[in-house]
């Protein structure tokens, strides 16, 4: 049998392309080599924020937001998302001025971040440290439980007729009449048209249809704490990026930021760095003052996928009919649904509402196609 | 020793993590050797659980053979040139090799290209109804009290469970004079008898067990012997337990009759669980043996794992017991100082020699002894849907079922789907028997593995991580691109 | 629990849940607590059941409660005069 589309790589945006195109009418199949959203779409921090998110990807992000608040509705299932404020601080004179640049260019690009000063933002967050010289406040921001995710989308795309293929690795991909044969270690999956949704292991997927297309690996570390009384109530961030800060219903703490540890893609997240642990949790302590008497339980490192540009990999494949890419999307949690729905969308001969982001600017042209006859 | 942010760690040619049996003499050997040896420990005194230390002040505590060598080590370890530093929690191993410790003012670090993992391990308890009530107690656990304290835990007390330890705490208890309810051993008198002949083989340690079993049969406390704790009850805290046959295989027999006994205190266990912690972090090789108690690494025959540099040794890496940990302590740090130059091969295996035949005379007592301890897969079978497995966070077996159900198939999605796992005992407790309720479904408990472990090892205060900091001592990275 | 040794050790006094208790110095909060029949020292987060000392040891996490305003195991944790004890845990 030969699948309308097969869709390789199970995170946020597999997943999600997987449940429009199937709602769109396609029968589709995803094959993941282990269990839905259980790398970076699983075990990233969560945040929904505008104040980390690239400026070209705010208008995505934006609207992601509104899917990701509306999860229920289109999800099907919980992924307990919260809606809050949040606030990208200044402690310094420098921050302050990265800050004031930084914000506005978002600010441009859409995003209601307004400036505010240190009182303001300890009225939206009593839990903050005195200091704070200057901070952005964005009411679009958030978080939700990443760890839900597979389970929230393995639900739905059971719903939705998807053939899930869990823990069945792709291990090349051969072109045929009418299509692509995606080899697994369950046979080959057949289908008439082919998404490569593999995160990091894009670069990887992409070689087996002769594209080179680098894919830079970022082992972002993360950490929890037990259970705390209410230590804060917003999304916290600082004026370069490198925390993420916020309180979880159930009391637990997430402090992350993208600072990096061992590891790459072959091996995954090897080991965390301890002194960059150490220096997060002072970053994090440093802002909410109270998570001093909270003890660290966990802690882990998840797989960022980045292009040359840092911006996503999401389009067709250059000279391969019927084959698309979608990944490589900076903060690719909080915009994964609405860019992973806008290919869908693509896929089912919709007009997209907003751009995609073809991979074609990536790729050298000498090298870029030698493997295609 | 290294303070972070305050200059590099300190330096050593090896780490011990670990103070017990198998640590401590894995650190005297290597020092031995001639190498600068740092050994660590969250306890005050060497000694680990075992041969745990009495509290500075107490007098009168029974004079046991395990206080005696206890007192004999740590004697030995003040008189060598050990860097031995007590009141050490590690919770970070990484690169080749770094480990980051809490305890004193500030975090520290320490690096050596040799690390030699004893960590000691842990007690399983398989759950039944009521096991979270405030008054039962780990059997475990109850020997420290007992060693360090000169406590009993209550005023009438059941020893339920399996494994050496039962008869250890029950004697240890009437020892200091305290009231034993009744000792419940999931063993059938069958077992014992048949473990008989491995248990002769070391016969000063079936003279200790002898002299134990005696001690309970003069004080005429009642031994269930094939029976196993149905469920604990009492308002707000314990005030009876529930006991009923099992059959061979540990599960309970229908229909027959349960019985009650009035207690304030049940000590519990099923045997040992080895952790593994450090070289699990390190992802040194493993592989799944229920006889040592749960996923441990693959060692050679001196302890070396798969990495270099890397050794483990004790309860923590492979359920033996402290007869044997002491030996396998001795051998990693012979190797350690051979790998180092310190010492030729011939002057290792010349010094092994004697410890190897240690080792190989006690290993039919040490595997009965484990054989008794290990895992009962019918037990964890057994366990109610309503009764509490994961204790940080109030999951149930049926919970853990509902989630099996709803397609987990491998530990670290069960814990996504369920937050079995994700409490602070860092699935300690629960791990070892949610990894078998896994397995029912999947029928291949050692293609399961173990959770990923990475560090805290242990949770850690913030506030003791942090150490003395300015906000412009954080080394923080580059912006990320706008 | 009963400690059934001498004991020479001096009598110190801690705050536990405003109340002073007597303890001796050198033992850990959990046995001191125990030693004056204080068992439960917490409730569950999720379901609100009454949880105590289970290890002794450091490993289960149970006696997890709130020592001098931070989180602190009462197993590992020494007693000592005037400490402030506060019998809950986690939320």
């Amino acid at each position: 049998m030969s699948y309308d589309l097969v869709i390789v790589g199970g995170g946020v945006h597999g997943c999600t392309a997987a449940l429009f195109a199937a709602r769109g009418g396609m029968k589709v199949a995803l094959v993941e080599r282990g269990a839905l959203a259980r790398e970076a779409s699983g075990v990233n921090a969560g945040t929904l924020t505008m104040q980390m998110t690239r400026v070209a990807l705010i208008p995505y992000a934006l609207r992601a937001h509104a899917m990701w608040a509306n999860a229920r509705e289109w999800l099907g299932h919980d992924v307990g998302v919260v809606v809050c404020d949040g606030l990208s601080l200044a402690f310094t004179e420098q921050e302050a001025q990265l800050l004031s640049y930084r914000a506005g260019k978002r600010r441009e690009a859409g995003a209601p971040i307004d400036l505010i000063s240190g009182t303001e933002a300890k009225s939206i967050e009593p839990g903050l440290a005195d200091g704070v010289l200057l901070a952005g406040h964005c009411r679009v921001d958030g978080f939700a439980n990443a760890y839900l995710t597979g389970l929230a989308f393995q639900r739905a795309l059971r719903e939705a007729g998807v053939d899930v293929l869990e823990y069945t690795p792709a291990t090349g991909i051969e072109r045929e009449a009418g299509g692509f044969a995606v080899l697994t270690s369950a046979g080959p999956v057949r289908g008439k048209r082919l998404l490569l949704a593999g995160g990091v292991w894009i670069e990887p997927m992409l070689g087996w249809l002769g594209i080179r297309l680098p894919i830079k690996t970022l082992v972002n570390q993360l950490a929890v704490s037990e259970r705390v009384q209410p230590v804060m109530r917003t999304v916290v961030g600082i004026a370069n990026g490198l925390l993420s800060l916020k309180q979880y219903p159930h009391g637990t703490v997430v402090i992350g930021g993208g600072w990096q540890g061992i590891g790459d893609r072959e091996r995954g997240g090897v080991e965390l760095v301890p002194e960059r642990l150490i220096g997060n949790a002072r970053l994090a302590c440093h802002a909410i003052p109270a998570l001093r008497a909270a003890r660290m339980v966990r802690a882990w490192a998840g797989l960022e996928a980045e292009t040359a540009d840092a911006l996503p990999a999401v389009g067709p494949v250059p000279g391969i009919p019927d084959a698309y890419v979608c990944g490589s999307v900076h903060s690719g949690y909080t915009s994964g649904p609405y860019i992973a729905r806008l290919l869908a969308e693509h896929l089912l001969g919709k007009e997209p509402s907003l751009p995609l982001f073809p991979i074609d600017r990536l790729l050298a042209p000498a090298t870029g196609r030698e493997g295609l006859t | 020793m290294g303070k972070v942010n305050k200059g590099a760690g300190a330096i050593a040619d090896v780490i011990v993590a670990g103070a017990g049996p198998a640590g401590t003499n894995a650190a005297l050997a290597a020092a031995a050797s001639g190498l600068d040896v740092v050994l660590l420990d969250e306890q005050d005194a060497a000694g680990g659980q075992v041969w745990r230390k009495p509290l500075d002040g107490l007098n009168g505590l029974p004079e046991t053979a395990e206080l005696k060598a206890g007192n004999a080590l740590r004697e030995r370890l003040i008189a060598s040139n050990v860097r031995f530093l007590p009141g050490r929690r590690i919770w970070s191993v990484s690169g080749q090799y770094r480990v980051d410790v809490i305890g004193a003012d500030n975090p520290e670090f320490f690096e050596a290209p040799h690390l030699i993992a004893a960590t000691g391990a842990h007690e399983r308890v398989v759950p039944f109804e009521g096991w979270t009530l405030p008054g039962v107690i780990g059997l475990a656990g109850a020997t420290t009290l007992i060693k360090s304290g000169g406590i009993v835990p209550g005023n009438r007390i059941v020893v339920a469970g399996s494994g050496p330890l039962l008869t250890a705490v029950a004697a240890g208890i009437l020892k200091l004079g305290g009231t034993v309810a009744a000792v419940v051993d999931i063993a059938p008198l069958g077992a014992w008898l048949k473990a008989l002949p491995a248990l002769a083989s070391v016969p000063s340690l079936l003279a200790q067990g002898a002299v134990w079993t005696l001690a309970i049969g003069r004080a005429r406390v009642p031994v269930y012997r094939g029976h196993a704790v149905v469920r604990a009850l009492g308002n707000g805290r314990l005030e009876q337990v529930v006991i009923g046959p099992v059959d061979a295989a540990g599960a309970p027999v229908a229909g027959s009759d349960a019985f009650t006994i009035d207690a304030d205190c049940l000590c519990v266990g099923n045997g040992l669980v080895a952790g593994s912690d450090i070289t699990r972090c390190l992802r040194a090789g493993h592989t799944y043996d229920r006889l040592r108690g749960g996923v441990v690494p693959v060692l050679d025959d001196a302890g070396r794992t798969s990495r270099a540099g890397l050794y483990a040794c004790g309860d923590g890496y492979g359920i033996r017991g402290a007869a044997m940990a002491e030996s396998a302590g001795v051998l990693a740090g012979l190797a350690a100082a051979c790998d180092a130059g310190a010492i030729s091969a011939e002057e290792m295996q010349r010094r092994a020699a004697p410890h190897r035949a240690t080792f190989a005379a006690r290993r039919r007592f040490s595997d009965a002894m484990a054989g008794m301890m290990a895992l009962r897969p019918e037990q964890v079978r057994a366990i109610a849907p309503e009764t509490v497995v994961c204790r940080c966070e109030d999951i149930t077996r049926g919970a853990i079922d509902a989630a099996i159900a709803a397609g987990a198939k491998d530990l670290n999605q069960l814990k996504h789907f369920t937050r079995c796992g994700m409490g602070p005992c860092q699935a300690r407790m629960c791990g070892d028997v949610v990894a078998e309720l896994l397995a029912i479904g999947t029928g291949d408990r050692a293609a399961l593995g173990a959770l990923t472990m990475r560090p805290p090892l242990r949770p850690v205060p913030l506030e003791a991580l942090l150490g003395d900091f300015s906000y412009s001592d954080i080394p923080i990275p580059e912006p990320a691109p706008l | 629990m009963r400690r059934r040794c001498e004991d020479d050790r001096e009598s110190i006094t801690i705050m536990v849940d405003g109340r002073p208790l007597v303890a001796r110095a050198g033992d850990s909060v959990a046995v001191a607590l125990g030693l004056n029949d204080i068992l439960k020292m917490r409730s569950s987060p999720a379901a609100g059941a009454p949880r105590g000392a289970f290890c002794f040891m450091g490993v289960c996490q149970e006696c997890a409660i709130y020592i001098d305003g931070a989180l602190r195991q009462a197993c590992l944790t020494r007693v000592a005069e005037g400490m402030v004890v506060e019998l809950r845990g986690v939320p």
